[in-house]
């Protein structure tokens, strides 16, 4: 499943990432995703973004990702 | 190349508000930019956007300048903001509000609603 293999490819670069998928159209490729971890601290929203697409850049290059809406928080924020 | 980068620095230099995206304002193609177009027609400033849809090389040329690979880009007063995952969380916390009125200042626009 999708949300799988985003939460492995994050991993890969944020080993502590709890990562949250969220299906917006019914169809899996047009997703949202939470992501949380320490890597973000005091990472700007903007490098926070290029860090999650980066990772993900596999899953985007072959169309299993058509369409991301990222959030971004560390352990201590409350939320993104 | 050159000659994109300098297209590119104008529209932005021209452009208090600028989105490239994929589509028209009257007619947008692609379900964020539709939603980028919403979001500042909420906020009531003028605003511009450039459709690149079709455009490869102004996209692969704009992908280099910001580092950002995904469209719409949102440029405000010179400067790169990403899209709405970025613009949102700034329009709830009002940083973006505060940064349009600095934006704005002294150009003799003001937004045609407010929401305050």
């Amino acid at each position: 499943m999708i949300d799988t293999v985003i939460t492995a490819l994050l991993r890969e670069t944020m080993p502590d990432a709890a990562v949250e998928v969220y299906d917006l159209t019914g169809t899996m490729d047009h997703l949202e995703v939470f992501v949380r971890t320490k890597a973000f601290a005091g990472v700007s929203p903007l490098d926070r973004h290029r860090m999650v697409e980066r990772a993900l850049a596999p899953a985007r290059a072959d169309g299993r990702i058509h369409a991301l809406q990222i959030r971004t928080a560390t352990p201590e924020e409350p939320h993104g | 190349m050159a000659d994109l980068h300098d297209e590119i620095q104008r529209e932005i230099a021209g452009n208090p508000i600028l989105v490239y995206g994929k589509g028209t304002k009257d007619a947008p193609r692609c379900g964020f930019t539709l939603e980028t177009i919403q979001f500042f027609n909420r906020f009531g400033y003028p605003f511009e956007v450039v459709d690149v849809l079709e455009n490869m090389p102004k996209r692969q040329a704009l992908s280099e300048m910001t580092d950002w690979q995904t469209l719409p880009k949102v440029f405000i007063d010179g400067q790169f903001y990403g899209d709405t995952d970025i613009l949102g969380p700034m329009a709830e916390s009002g940083e973006l509000a505060t940064l349009l009125e600095k934006t704005f200042a002294g150009s003799g626009v003001s937004p045609t609603i407010q929401l305050r």
